[in-house]
């Protein structure tokens, strides 16, 4: 016998922590069944609780105080910081901003992530051919943030190489501002975004595709359906999980995009680029502000939550 | 069909690669000249200079070692440790399953700006100030949720009769999880390896709050070093860039074949 | 057929295992902690004192250049020994910040005059009037002090002033005859240059609202310039008073005439002295420590530096506005005595003439007479306009200066793009400053 029988469907399916089947009645002791989880997860517990919740709750505390940080001697204020940022209009702003920058990039990492997916795991073409696209689709992912910002700050400068480019082909008449012009800053911010990001997803969903059993494709082909059918009706139903997970993570992760916002636009101009993430840095270190910054990263900790909470649930219902 | 798909792979490549390929050109490039207009690839006065100092100055290599050891331990302890949560979400059933799920996926939504100062103090008390350790058990912090979610994942997919067979012969659950269950999973831990270096060799802020001097320091933080309040020197800052990515870019070569072609190589049918 | 042949089991185990023995190989090699520990400096009984100097000026000096001098100061002081900690520029005042709230604070601070008010406030940085009525120190030879309520907070080592930079090339090229010495003949200048075409402009105006530095040396330079003032005798925001009004407005009238560099609204101070650099731009208010630079990207750029500019009918002394590089001691040090030793140092006649030189700015040292033998020309020209007026920056010693730029920023901005007028900016500006000063 022996593990001879596994159908490798390797989906992160369920990617969140949903149990396996359950087994036969097992035949331990009560008392050691039940402790054996929690020593597997105590190493994990013991990282997150002392290094991940003690700050937290650190800044819980700060964003009920006055003065905090500043001052030696904070005092407490109740829930007039919350009061203070969910009065601010540069907030909401940036609550605006932030939505449709995690939006727009979260749906366009999928859909180009998906895109070179499929590209790359085509029967069409042959294996080192497909390894070297891999390898070029993988580079926005192999360098850190700051070189990214900077990098494309220099190309798309007013006299820069992309505006150069797209006016030598006619497609532009005259050089566009792209970070400066408040019409346009947010849209090249999102764009700069997708590039570093999308390698990503494209590896993942890469992975996902592998493990959808081409029995299913020769099935349907058998019945008639065409690629077009074949991809809505079996491959988006099989990558669901894998979509939805990596959807929510990406959400979250682009919330808390900094750097590359602060080094080609810091928020401007005129707000249009203000982030959550940009407005809780300069209430802490412009305006030594550290109980309202907190209360900013406590309100977006609790929507989060939220998030969290629903997609959880949704997961365990299905 | 088949030049469909070739078009639309060049055109994605185009996407992809042209910034890198402008980052290269930039590297070999005189400071004076990267503003040039109108701009070229290659200009007169082309050069490997910025190379040169970077490769020979020990400061900077040394940022790269640096670079090296957190991220190599970063990816071995967070395997580990994800590895280890994963069975525990996967194969049991307990009280507080569902909160730390929950906890585990919202935590990471906390601005790191605003955890800075809190972290930093900790982090002093905890006597972890300036070393290597203090750097690696914050980017676990980091990469641990992403880990236990794809490793619990890559269990779930993986059925109960594995287990059984080896508790029938006499073993345990830990041995179980490490004899059976690990190796299959390893193209998928290899994915959650790959992503978890790149996490760490790339992250700066905290790199930056919790060393003190340059031989903590890593390649972030030499980048930005070489931005300075007057002027960037954009050539270096490049060049180490590039250099930069070309460890992992071996690393993700070498394993590629591992998680993406070993996945279809495992399908068993019975 | 079981999972992955046995080859291929072995092989991965293999390249694994190599990998494993690398990391470990490596982890050996440079194991442990880093040098230094948390705590500020060290000292054993009787044996040397080490001090922790965190700065972002070595970078910015010839290589090698900084350590000498702190040789020469270790020379001069046996018992002491100095630790330089460089970090990139950007980060500092964060990291200052984060560093003074968990106490790791080094012992010697380089600061710039805009944080002082809030570091004090935090506490982060000890009282210099103290240490220097401990030390019977002459302060007579310093050329300025910066105080919160009355207490010395820092110090400026080495000053840079901001002078108009003018293209001659382009000028002359533009029919430029002379450059400009008052506000009409410079918008003027600005036409003139700015007709040249393609992409070329008269003025770069960098309004970045990440680092707002830009409303300190290039807008409130011009009010400066005409000996006016952004604040009342007492201290308080003045920002609807006239001369600020015929600032911002003039500011405004150079938008209009279209003569500046595209992208202002985001452009950062570095992009504003590449493009200068690379001929895009004809004139900029900029920091004379740029000079070398320019010079070593663009040997063959013909520049020269003037006053700012001042209103058509001034006449009197016109202020210059500088940034400095200011030194600061920790209140968290256990060694203030010996910091202070080294503060003394850097401010001392020679050592302060020789920094300023390496650094290409004036002196904080009023008897220190930078060597400009070995210099370029410019910086003397520099040095006269200098002494012919006075250095002027209003932020330094504000608090909130960060903030109270990029208030003053965002305003201007709507104002520039015609979406408010000149009077509300100033206005609502001026509300805003009124609840911080």
């Amino acid at each position: 016998m022996g593990p001879a029988h596994i159908d490798r469907t390797v989906l992160p399916e369920a990617a969140v922590l949903e149990e396996a089947p359950p087994s036969p009645a097992r035949k331990r002791p009560f008392a050691l069944r039940s402790l054996a989880p929690y020593g597997y997860i105590s190493p994990t517990m013991l990282l997150i609780f002392v290094l991940l919740v003690i700050p937290i709750a650190m800044v819980v505390s700060y964003s009920f105080q006055d003065n905090v940080i500043v001052e030696k001697n904070p005092v407490f204020a109740g829930l007039a910081n919350y009061t203070k940022v969910l009065t601010d209009p540069v907030f909401w702003t940036a609550i605006k901003n932030t939505f449709l920058f995690i939006t727009l990039s979260t749906i366009a990492h999928l859909v180009l992530g998906l895109a070179f997916a499929m590209m790359l795991n085509t029967g069409l073409l042959g294996g080192l051919t497909k390894a070297i696209f891999r390898v070029v689709y993988i580079l926005p992912w192999l360098f850190t943030i700051a070189v990214v910002a900077v990098i494309w700050r220099l190309m798309l400068d007013p006299f820069g190489v992309v505006n150069y480019i797209l006016t030598t082909l006619g497609i532009l008449g005259t050089e566009v501002n792209w970070l400066a012009d408040p019409s346009t800053a947010l849209w090249a911010l999102t764009f700069i975004n997708i590039w570093s990001g999308y390698p990503f997803f494209m590896i993942s969903l890469l992975a996902g595709l592998q493990g959808i059993s081409s029995d299913l494709y020769e099935a349907a082909a058998v019945d008639g359906a065409n690629p077009i059918q074949q991809f809505f009706n079996i491959t988006i139903p099989q990558l669901k999980p894998v979509l939805i997970s990596m959807a929510v993570l990406d959400l979250i992760w682009t919330s808390q995009q900094f750097a590359l916002i602060w080094l080609t636009t810091g928020g401007g101009p005129l707000n249009v680029t203000e982030m959550l993430s940009t407005y809780t840095y300069k209430q802490a270190f412009s305006s030594y502000e550290f109980a309202t910054a907190s209360a900013s990263a406590v309100i977006v900790l609790l929507m989060t939550m939220i998030l969290a909470f629903f997609y959880v649930r949704q997961l365990r219902e299905r | 069909m088949k030049i469909g798909v070739i078009l639309g792979l060049c055109l994605g490549a185009v996407f992809a690669g042209f910034p890198v390929v402008w980052m290269l050109s930039t590297s070999l490039k005189p400071n004076g000249e990267v503003f040039q207009v109108p701009p070229r690839l290659i200009t007169d006065n082309f050069s490997f200079d910025a190379y040169w100092k970077i490769l020979t100055d020990p400061t900077q290599l040394r940022f790269f070692l640096n670079s090296y050891i957190v991220a190599l331990w970063v990816t071995a302890l967070t395997l580990l440790v994800g590895i280890l949560a994963g069975y525990s979400f996967s194969r049991y059933e307990f009280r507080l399953k569902r909160f730390i799920n929950v906890a585990i996926v919202s935590v990471q939504a906390v601005p790191p700006i605003t955890l800075v100062i809190p972290y930093f103090g900790l982090v002093v008390a905890l006597g972890l100030y300036n070393t290597y350790g203090g750097l690696i058990v914050t980017h676990m912090v980091f990469t641990l949720p992403y880990a236990i979610i794809m490793t619990t994942a890559y269990f779930n997919t993986l059925p109960r009769e594995l287990d059984e067979s080896v508790k029938v012969d006499g073993g345990s659950g830990w041995t179980a999880l490490w004899r059976i269950l690990v190796p299959i999973s390893v193209p998928g831990l290899i994915a959650v390896g790959i992503y978890t270096f790149m996490i760490s060799w790339n992250e700066y802020l905290f790199a930056l709050t919790l060393t003190r001097t340059d031989d903590m320091r890593t390649v972030p933080i030499g980048i930005q070093l070489l931005m300075g309040q007057h002027s960037y020197e954009w050539n270096q800052m490049m060049a180490m860039s590039i250099l930069g990515s070309i460890p992992v870019l071996i690393l993700f070569l070498l394993f590629q074949r591992r998680f993406i072609g070993g996945l279809t190589s495992g399908a068993v049918k019975s | 057929m079981t999972r992955g042949s046995t080859g291929g089991q072995s092989r991965l185990k293999r390249l694994l295992g190599v990998v494993t023995a690398a990391m470990l190989a490596v982890a050996a090699v440079g194991c442990g902690t880093g040098s230094g520990e948390g705590s500020a400096g060290s000292s054993e009984q009787g044996g040397p004192v080490t001090l922790e100097f965190a700065q972002w000026w070595a970078p910015e000096l010839p290589d090698g250049a900084f350590q000498e001098l702190m040789t020469q100061f270790e020379s001069q002081n046996p018992n002491i020994k100095v630790k330089l900690l460089s970090g990139p520029y950007a980060s500092t005042k964060q990291q200052l910040v984060s560093g003074a709230a968990s106490k790791t604070l080094p012992d010697v601070v380089g600061l710039d005059g805009a944080w002082v008010n809030d570091f004090a406030k935090q506490g982060a940085i000890t009282d210099l009037s103290a240490l220097m009525a401990e030390a019977k120190y002459d302060e007579s030879q310093l050329a300025s002090q910066i105080k919160v309520d009355e207490k010395t907070y820092m110090i400026p080592v080495v000053n840079f002033v901001y002078p108009l930079f003018v293209n001659k090339d382009l000028s002359s090229k533009a029919g430029v005859k002379a450059v400009p010495t008052n506000r009409s003949e410079f918008l003027d200048a600005a036409k003139k240059i700015s007709a040249l075409g393609g992409n070329v402009k008269g003025w770069a105006l960098p309004l970045d609202t990440a680092v707002p530095n830009g409303i300190q040396n290039d807008v409130m330079s011009w009010l400066w310039a005409s000996g006016g003032s952004m604040l009342t005798p007492d201290g308080k925001p003045n920002l609807t008073s006239p001369p600020v009004k015929s600032t911002v407005e003039y500011v405004k009238s150079l938008n209009d005439a279209d003569v500046i560099a595209p992208g202002s609204l985001t452009m950062k101070e570095q992009d504003k002295v590449e493009k200068f650099t690379a001929g895009q731009v004809g004139m900029m208010i900029d920091s004379l420590a740029h000079i070398t630079l320019i010079k070593k990207n663009s040997p063959k750029l013909d520049f020269t530096v003037a006053p700012i500019p001042a209103e058509d009918s001034y006449t009197g002394k016109r202020g210059l506005p500088y940034a400095s590089w200011g030194i600061g001691i920790a209140d968290s040090s256990e060694h203030k005595a010996e910091a202070f030793k080294l503060v003394e140092f850097l401010m001392s006649q020679q050592a302060n003439a020789q920094l300023s030189t390496l650094a290409n700015g004036f002196p904080g040292n009023n008897t220190a007479e930078p060597d400009f033998s070995k210099s370029d020309p410019l910086f003397k020209t520099a040095f006269d306009i200098y002494k012919k007026g006075y250095p002027a920056n209003e932020f330094v010693g504000l608090p909130k200066s960060e903030e109270l730029m990029r208030t003053f920023d965002e305003q201007l901005q709507l104002a520039l793009t015609g979406k408010q007028s000149v009077d509300d900016a100033l206005n609502k500006t001026q509300q805003s400053w009124a609840s911080v000063i």
